[in-house]
């Protein structure tokens, strides 16, 4: 009678037991680590000074003096630096009539040298790839870059491959959610996830004000990141997904309007940014915020939170300051996107950081310019290359992208990282003394000319 | 007539020889528990009830066993319930109609061309050529932008196009289903050769005010397998979040991509492409379940990119020119032949009855050992489904197929009707085919549907689909005005 009673208890809790093994085990292997992570730094010769900016401008026949100043005031206020890279056919003077190849050619620059380097350093063949997601927003080729990328690395036909565009400057994120659904599915997985933006076919040659800004902003730039959930390699992986949130606003019309890509009225495409892009942006990090602060912050933080809000409320002050939540109790470092100046400054004043945070992302803007989807990757590698990262620290990913869309990410730091990797030529000079553009120096008299009388100056 | 005698004998003794042998090798469980089951019912007859009723007795059931014993049942139920992946179901779907006034009969397309190419008269007579052969019908549709001579392909008439196509679609789609946009918690959109930022996605999002926290994702350059592509998509995600509805909108639009030039190769994608466009509903809803026309049993992709023949024979670049257009090469039909044969190698065990596996294998182990240069078995995959969804991708896409796989001219009716209705709509032609099977009255409850796609890059992709309850004949749907009058003898050249 004891033995059956033994055995009555017995079953039941080796059924829970086997049933928290069975869970453990799921959750062990639907892990999502970055492995590697390899950074495109094109050659000397595609470096672009501001200087050499405001000629490209002047070669444009369209604009005139006022477009001229606007633009140079927009470069030069922008936070980008001289050492940033444009695609190859502005070198040759094409910009105007960018052919279909160009785009191809530029694409395939960075295909063929950041898949190959970080597929070597991390020893893994391109036939052991399960999984391989290409975000390239603005290029549309048949067949796609992701089969591009299959081609000249000959990857497996039962690949997992695809192919997102038109996704913005957040698209890198979604590109990691969807790996991160995969490996819930699937075991023993490696994933490649491939970024960049296309800028030689999406060159605008009108003068319309809100369109003529996108030209000048971005630069060239691409990221590829090898992921995988293979237990066996949490050991050599770097960072480790801890949770995942995007919010789309799509459904307001002034957010999705904001930033869109549209003919002006002689016919011409370009890339519309509205007036309203701050307050839209603005309006879905803050909802995005809503999301991800439960998620990321230790209860204690919330608590105090909500408890000086409420306090605020009641007591009906009409003291100035709202209460601010404070992320650093959660977060070790911020990667932010470097859409710009305005953009950095903004995130800053929001989430209450420090020039120390925000360095990652000036400098990244300063040195690389606005690399779109991938802008991201650079600023984690300053972080890296400035020995920042030690094991357990938190960093907090945050992009926008056209739509409007606000993605952010939490990675856990596996291990203490220091590898200089793209940042190795020019880390030591960084951060530098004088963030100012040299060219105001030299031409700021341009403010005050006059259109009437002012010529070109040859 | 003597001489055709022995031969249908022959091949009548074959057949049923044929059948014994499927039926005894894919109900061999019955046919082995039947002795069994015989055995114990004789037994337990002799026993008389009285030793029956002892017998019972003496098994001494007190309750802790019982306890025990219905724990162990629970325990296994739950293991095995708890492994399973989460069925996804095909609730409802809805293809896009053309409204009549884009219609483009065959004496319009070629005034245009001789219009639009009137340096090049050979580029014409090619084109006509093509069309006399393509097995398109005089109501397949362009978009209105291509109407204009020469046409006319702003950014504007594109994003036009789009939002009237997969608009549309959504719209009938809701109607059908009932599904509200509060509810949709996943959406995916392909379309290969044009992609506006924002995204499609971003499109929809922004027309029917989808909830924030939607997963969206903008496919594109997939080709035309990119429609099955997207659900296999769908179905990872729905692996993932539970009580979820996803929307797959697959289109292709035409209006910047009409090519201006006069090279042929690329003139070829003119006579064929056209509007279409298709919105399915899925879902992982225990709700749904009922309700759901199909269940997701099988998705298998196969790219074969990495070989560079297979890679550059659907290769868009620019011509002498500098105009951009779609270049097929001559071998695409071998290329999808052997993506095809990779596809199958892969779904053929997934899919074939036992019969048909066991004749694979010792045809193989009889080729391998014995006769090196015999022909490989072909699996006969008309045990495995009963109707068959090609990729209307040209007559020669369908004849090819039809050929390799040993179909009849009834498995592949729904292929054509669809091309020479609808012409090629790309990765949305899989669902007007399927609307064509549910059009006729001739899908059951039960019968298993195979749908197989090409794309560029090259890829061949198939999902398999079971129905789940018998389908009444649609009262909407493109083919609605039409269905009667096919299915349509469509010659071998059609004289223009």
């Amino acid at each position: 009678m004891d033995s059956f009673l033994l055995l009555l208890c017995f079953l039941p809790v080796s059924y829970l037991l086997f049933k928290l093994f069975i869970v453990i085990d799921q959750k062990r292997h639907q892990c999502c680590y970055i492995l590697d992570y390899h950074c495109y730094k094109p050659g000397d010769d595609r470096k672009i000074s501001t200087e050499f900016s405001g000629e490209i401008i002047r070669r444009n026949k369209n604009l005139g003096l006022n477009e001229y100043k606007f633009l140079l005031k927009a470069i030069v206020s922008s936070g980008i630096g001289e050492q940033t890279y444009a695609p190859e056919m502005i070198f040759h003077g094409r910009e105007t009539c960018p052919t279909f190849e160009d785009g191809i050619t530029e694409m395939d620059e960075f295909l063929n040298d950041s898949i190959e380097k970080v597929l070597d350093r991390s020893g893994v063949s391109p036939s052991e790839i399960d999984v391989l997601v290409v975000n390239v927003s603005m290029i549309t080729s048949l067949p796609s870059l992701a089969a591009r990328v299959i081609n000249r690395y000959k990857m497996r036909e039962d690949i997992k491959v695809y192919n997102l565009t038109g996704m913005g400057c957040s698209a890198s994120l979604i590109a990691v959610n969807i790996v991160q659904n995969i490996f819930k599915c699937c075991k023993n997985a490696y994933a490649l996830v491939v970024t960049s933006e296309s800028l030689s076919p999406n060159w605008y040659t009108g003068n319309h004000r809100s369109m003529i800004l996108a030209n000048c902003l971005f630069r060239t730039g691409g990221c590829a990141v090898l992921m995988t959930n293979k237990v066996t390699l949490k050991n050599r992986a770097m960072f480790k997904l801890k949770c995942l949130v995007r919010t789309h606003h799509g459904a307001k019309d002034d957010s999705f309007s904001c930033c869109i890509q549209r003919e002006d009225e002689q016919g011409r495409v370009g890339f519309h940014l509205d007036k309203t892009l701050p307050k839209s942006a603005t309006r879905a990090f803050v909802d995005n915020l809503k999301v991800m602060s439960p998620k990321i912050l230790p209860l204690t933080e919330l608590l105090r939170f909500s408890i000086v809000s409420f306090s605020r409320k009641m007591s009906q002050s009409i003291d100035g300051s709202r209460p601010v939540i404070n992320f650093k109790t959660g977060v070790n470092h911020f990667c932010l996107h470097t859409g710009g100046k305005a953009v950095i400054d903004g995130i800053g004043q929001s989430l209450n950081l420090s020039e120390y945070d925000l360095e990652p992302a000036r400098m990244t803007l300063h040195r690389f310019g606005n690399t779109s989807a991938s802008s991201l990757w650079y600023v984690l590698g300053y972080m890296e290359a400035k020995k920042r990262l030690k094991k357990g620290d938190k960093l907090f990913m945050i992009s926008f992208g056209a739509g409007f869309k606000c993605n952010s990410c939490l990675w856990e730091v596996l291990r203490d990282l220091g590898d200089r990797n793209v940042w190795d030529d020019c880390i030591d000079n960084y951060p530098p003394e004088n963030l100012a553009n040299p060219f105001m120096e030299k031409y700021g008299w341009i403010n005050d000319e006059d259109p009437s009388t002012f010529k070109v100056p040859e | 007539m003597p001489q055709n005698l022995p031969n249908f004998s022959h091949s009548v003794r074959l057949k049923y020889v044929k059948l014994g042998y499927q039926y005894l090798v894919n109900h061999i469980i019955t046919f082995l528990l039947i002795p069994i089951m015989a055995g114990i019912v004789i037994e337990v007859l002799r026993l008389g009830p009285e030793e029956i009723l002892g017998i019972v007795r003496s098994v001494h059931l007190d309750i802790v066993h019982v306890l025990c014993s219905s724990f162990l049942v629970i325990f296994i139920a739950t293991v095995y319930f708890m492994s399973k992946p989460r069925s996804i179901y095909l609730v409802d779907y809805a293809c896009y109609k053309p409204p009549v006034t884009c219609r483009v009969p065959f004496a319009t397309f070629m005034e245009h061309s001789r219009m639009n190419l009137k340096d090049s008269p050979k580029s014409v007579d090619f084109q006509m050529r093509i069309l006399e052969r393509s097995g398109l019908g005089e109501e397949t549709c362009l978009p209105p932008a291509i109407h204009y001579i020469p046409p006319n392909p702003t950014m504007e008439a594109a994003r036009g196009e789009a939002e009237l196509v997969i608009f549309s679609a959504i719209d009938a789609l809701m109607k059908k289903t009932g599904v509200k946009p509060k509810d949709i918690d996943i959406l995916i959109v392909n379309c290969s050769l044009f992609s506006p930022t924002p995204s499609l996605t971003a499109m929809v999002v922004n027309k029917y005010k989808l909830r924030s926290n939607i997963k969206s994702f903008n496919l594109s350059g997939m080709g035309c397998s990119a429609g099955l592509i997207s659900i296999d998509l769908a179905r990872d995600l729905l692996q993932v979040q539970p009580n979820s509805h996803a929307i797959v909108v697959s289109t292709e639009i035409i209006t910047p991509n009409y090519y201006q030039g006069q090279e042929r190769a690329m003139l070829l994608p003119n006579c064929l492409f056209r509007m279409g466009g298709a919105a399915i509903l899925l879902s992982n809803k225990r709700r749904d379940r009922n309700r759901a026309k199909y269940k997701l049993t099988h998705v298998v992709r196969t790219h074969k990119g990495a070989d560079d023949k297979a890679y550059k024979c659907v290769f868009e670049e620019e011509d002498a020119q500098g105009k951009v257009g779609i270049r097929l090469d001559k071998d695409l039909m071998f290329i999808a032949g052997e993506a095809l044969k990779s596809n199958i190698t892969t779904m053929g065990p997934l899919v074939l009855p036992a019969s048909e596996q066991l004749l694979f294998l010792f045809t193989l182990i009889r080729r391998k050992i014995f006769n090196p240069k015999g022909k490989p078995y072909i699996p006969d995959f008309k045990q495995a489904f009963e109707h068959f969804c090609i990729h209307a991708g040209g007559r020669a896409v369908i004849d090819e197929l039809q050929k390799n796989l040993q179909l009849s001219a009834e498995h592949v009716e729904a292929s054509r009707m669809t091309l020479h209705r609808f012409g090629n709509t790309s990765s949305s032609s899989l669902w007007y085919e399927l609307n064509y099977i549910e059009a006729k009255g001739r899908m059951k409850k039960g019968d298993r549907v195979w749908q197989i796609a090409f794309g560029s890059g090259f890829k061949c992709n198939s999902a398999v689909w079971k129905c789940n309850r018998t389908i009444k004949t649609p009262s909407d749907g493109p083919w609605q005005d039409c269905i009667d009058r096919y299915p349509v003898h469509i010659p071998e050249i059609v004289k223009l």
